[in-house]
């Protein structure tokens, strides 16, 4: 830390406010539950207690205010799509989403005939992380969440982007 | 003596078989008594084997003659149909269901449900069909007696082009989603439903997706549909 190293009092640390605020905000992502086919019950058995989601900082909330990323669990339907995209608008800034299971990324099953299943729901939103598997185990997800926490920490709020 | 003693014992065993045991028991001679005993049981063995023959003939006999008179369940309800609301089936064959036309279909839905012999209280299912292109569609109802466990087939055609069947909502309630629902996936319209709407796909959806001659759109709401899925295969 150059100067400011050895100038303060053991009890204080030193870090540049960009760093802080990225590993503030990567260790503690709530995320929104969206639980919309059978890859919700392996989202629900990752945040009980065997997987333990919390270890992470991560609690599920029924609310897209209250949360920071989206974890897009099973088929999303036409239908559904234009509701995906409401709630998605309705998180706080900064927002993830995450693509868990083969629906979520690519359809899955319903690549070639489901007339009503969106291909993927990176059509609708931006995603940051894809998790394959149908569904894919508790550690798939841990591991997803696990990469997006370092994408999160990456990130430089405060420094100025060059174009 | 022998004589004697055969016609002795033969009489005890007929007062024996009538009830009288105490014939047999009162016999003082030891040899005599068991001699009659044995008769006895003799006695009743044939006349159980006799009896046995005789029920399974009349049995036999009585299958025979009934089997031809006994009719299925969608032929009596054919049958009562016609006799109430003649010209309502469409063909008279009764083979596991009942092919009807849409005329006078409520009233016929109430008839089965109150008519104390069929009592169809539940409305187990509702099924569209389509026979294919230029074809009709057909909608088919499952109904169930809960009072007499038993059920039947009743199946409904209509036109493709202007597919229009009788509501049985006010029936059975739960044919209201039941309705909806085959209106949803193929179209066919249920009239005096007191929501057709569909209850699936989003109100703004195109075609139905049920029918063989369905294509799938190419955006909803400015989402693409991927058609051409090359590279996957």
């Amino acid at each position: 830390m150059g100067i400011l190293e050895n100038r303060f009092q053991d009890n204080v640390v030193v870090a540049s406010m960009d760093k802080l605020l990225g590993w503030a905000r990567s260790t503690s992502p709530w995320f929104f539950q969206f639980g919309l086919a059978c890859c919700a019950i392996e989202m629900m058995a990752t945040a009980a207690s065997r997987y333990d989601l919390m270890r992470i900082g991560m609690i599920p909330r029924s609310s897209p205010r209250q949360a920071d990323v989206m974890i897009v669990a099973g088929t999303v339907t036409m239908k559904m799509s234009l509701r995906v995209k409401k709630l998605y608008e309705q998180m706080a800034d900064p927002k993830y989403v995450i693509a868990m299971g083969s629906c979520a990324t690519s359809g899955g099953p319903y690549w070639q005939h489901g007339y009503h299943v969106l291909k993927g729901v990176d059509l609708v939103v931006p995603v940051d992380v894809y998790i394959p598997g149908c569904p894919p185990r508790p550690e798939a997800l841990i591991e997803g969440l696990l990469k997006l926490q370092e994408k999160i920490q990456a990130d430089r709020p405060l420094t100025k982007k060059i174009a | 003596m022998s004589e004697d003693q055969d016609k002795f014992i033969a009489d005890v065993v007929e007062k024996a078989l009538q009830g009288d045991m105490d014939a047999i028991n009162n016999i003082e001679d030891r040899v005599t008594r068991s001699k009659a005993k044995a008769a006895l049981v003799k006695a009743k063995r044939e006349a159980k084997a006799a009896a046995t023959e005789d029920t399974s003939k009349s049995e036999e006999s009585k299958t025979e003659e009934s089997a031809p008179v006994e009719k299925s369940l969608s032929e009596k309800v054919a049958a009562c149909l016609n006799e109430k609301f003649p010209n309502s089936l469409e063909s008279e064959d009764v083979n596991g269901h009942i092919q009807m036309k849409d005329k006078n279909w409520f009233e016929i839905a109430q008839y089965l449900r109150d008519n104390l012999d069929f009592l169809f209280d539940s409305l187990q299912c509702v099924t569209g069909y389509d026979f294919g292109e230029n074809e009709d569609l057909e909608v088919r109802y499952n109904l169930h007696s809960m009072t007499h466990n038993h059920a039947i087939e009743i199946r409904i055609k209509t036109d493709r082009n202007n597919p229009k069947v009788p509501s049985v909502e006010q029936v059975w309630r739960i044919g209201d989603w039941f309705e909806r629902e085959t209106y949803d996936m193929y179209g066919i319209e249920f009239e005096g439903h007191s929501n057709m709407t569909r209850i699936l796909c989003p109100e703004d959806w195109a075609g139905w997706p049920l029918r063989k001659d369905y294509e799938t759109q190419e955006s909803y709401h400015g989402i693409v549909v991927q058609k051409v899925k090359d590279g996957w295969e």
